[in-house]
């Protein structure tokens, strides 16, 4: 019985963390119908960051935070402005997105590995190694901070998106977007702030696994395979969707790595997936999608 | 006082063909317009460019005298027009009371807008009673109330509805037309869009017929009926045999 509750808090520890990521990513598709093939990419090139602030400045992961959102955030805004003006109103703006994302993922992992090389790199603060002990339960202390932060994260965002007036805007926008600029919302504006704050997110999640997983360039394309599959099994667009579906996945993905061995752990999220598109291709929390 | 003039307006979708040809015609503050025509005729088209939705290709379209041809739909607004789509557009996952506040979204004073959410609540009881209630649970006849009353929201100058009584029930179309009527009694300009022709010209005081992306003819709303010749040319003999006929359109 411990060992199964053991395996269920690892699992939903790493599931905070997923959930982080789910939802930058599920937020960018909610409001700009944008399938981000590149924020794994931009998770990594977090990572990178805050490994340098670690080994050069001296600066903790955690620290790392007020440098990787912000700049993320921004790279966000130059990205979106750069890139997505140009397709809006495009009859096929969903399937240019994903081209144009994964080209934009192509680029920066190559540039990426041109700079850093393709070494595994991790940071590694003194509480990587440590854990807390409850009974026989062992807490791993560098998951347990991770998944504090991505909750504390996650509920800003979600008081962001239901206290403030923006917040109301970008959730308006999800909802209907020629119902949000009939009312006057300004959709390029917040679209861009969106993809932002999707981009923070990222930044943030950068600084969570450069400790609590080895990188290097390409690593994005593990990470971006599980976002898809955690994001589409929530339901696409929905962040109470990403949330559950990282946490449920998460846990699932534990149980599989402890009675199978890890190497069966992704499929874990592909097999969820696959059972979801078959069941319910709308997933857990999404809509049916509307003909015309 | 010209409150709204479109001049030689071409506009179309996307990359699409041209749907509205050169259409120019001049909206007077305070009166009621209906535009009326068969399917496709681009009755939806010419609010959809207004509103900043679509952009238009050629011509001028001016309010007040200063142009707003291409704005963005935000801006149109802030000018004082404001667009009830046929789909009503509403945010199905929030409230009745929350997408009333949306409805208040440029007007920056929360006090501000929480009175006005009262002044449509004492216009339409119903949605009082809704408050709480998800847009989307909602009938169709309450949810056109609650497009109408968000589009009030931003005490506009004049309102483009689109098919207001499309896919409802005769009774409640009724009332939804009663709720038209004292719009325009509380001096707000309305230019209507209705496929259900004698209902839409009752409620109004000048219709604009358009046909094909042209502008055919404007005549008082009363009058338009009377000529035997217009009532076969343009409405169609379905309008003359079953007044009631309603039919599904396209935007």
């Amino acid at each position: 019985m411990t060992h199964i509750i053991q395996v269920a808090i690892l699992g939903l520890l790493l599931g905070g963390v997923y959930a982080l990521m789910a939802s930058g990513l599920t937020l960018m598709f909610g409001v700009m119908r944008i399938v981000n093939l590149a924020h794994g990419v931009f998770i990594i090139a977090a990572c990178y960051l805050a490994f340098f602030l670690f080994v050069g400045p001296g600066w903790d992961p955690f620290l790392s935070l007020v440098v990787t959102m912000p700049v993320f955030f921004l790279v966000g805004v130059l990205v979106y402005q750069a890139f997505f003006p140009r397709i809006e109103g495009s009859a096929r703006f969903g399937e240019m997105t994903v081209l144009l994302t994964f080209g934009l993922a192509l680029i920066v992992e190559g540039l990426l590995s041109f700079f850093f090389t393709g070494t595994f790199r991790t940071t590694n603060p003194s509480y990587a190694t440590e854990a807390i002990l409850i009974g026989d339960l062992f807490i791993p202390k560098a998951q347990l901070f991770a998944a504090i932060t991505s909750l504390i994260l996650l509920l800003a965002l979600w008081a962001f998106l239901h206290f403030s007036r923006t917040g109301y805007a970008v959730r308006a926008t999800m909802q209907n977007r020629t119902a949000a600029q009939i009312v006057g919302v300004n959709v390029r504006r917040i679209s861009t702030i969106a993809f932002g704050i999707g981009m923070a997110l990222a930044g943030a999640s950068g600084s969570l696994i450069s400790f609590l997983f080895p990188f290097f360039p390409n690593s994005h394309w593990r990470w971006i395979a599980i976002l898809l599959a955690l994001i589409v099994l929530g339901g696409l667009g929905s962040l109470k969707g990403a949330v559950i579906g990282a946490l449920l996945l998460a846990v699932a993905a534990a149980f599989v790595s402890d009675l199978f061995g890890p190497t069966w752990s992704p499929i874990t999220f592909f097999g969820a997936l696959f059972i979801v598109l078959l069941i319910r291709p709308q997933g857990l929390f999404g809509k049916q999608a509307r003909v015309g | 006082m010209p409150v709204l003039q479109l001049q030689d307006v071409t506009s179309g979708y996307g990359y699409g063909p041209d749907i509205l040809n050169g259409v120019t015609m001049t909206v007077e503050a305070g009166k009621a317009y209906c535009i009326i025509g068969p399917n496709g005729a681009g009755k939806s088209t010419i609010l959809k460019t207004v509103a900043g939705i679509l952009r238009p290709r050629k011509g001028e379209i001016l309010l007040d005298d200063r142009p707003i041809g291409g704005m963005r739909p935000d801006l149109v607004l802030g000018a004082g027009i404001c667009y009830v789509p046929q789909d009503r557009s509403l945010f199905p996952e929030m409230s009745v009371r929350e997408n009333l506040v949306m409805g208040g979204f440029l007007e920056p004073d929360r006090r501000v807008v929480n009175d006005r959410v009262e002044e449509v609540f004492e216009m339409f009881p119903v949605l009082r009673e809704r408050a709480n209630q998800h847009a989307g649970t909602m009938s169709g006849g309450e949810q056109q109330m609650l497009a109408l009353g968000r589009a009030l929201m931003t005490k506009p100058q004049m309102m483009m509805i689109d098919e207001p009584s499309l896919g409802l029930a005769p009774q409640i179309a009724d009332q939804i037309f009663e709720t038209i009527r004292s719009l325009s009694a509380l001096g707000i300009t309305l230019l209507l869009v209705e496929q259900n022709v004698l209902r839409g010209l009752d409620c109004t005081e000048w219709a604009f017929l358009l046909d094909l992306g042209t502008l055919r003819l404007e005549a008082p709303s009363d009058q338009i009926l009377d000529d035997p010749s217009i009532r076969e040319l343009y409405l169609g003999r379905q309008v003359v045999a079953n007044p009631e006929a309603e039919v599904g359109e396209q935007p």
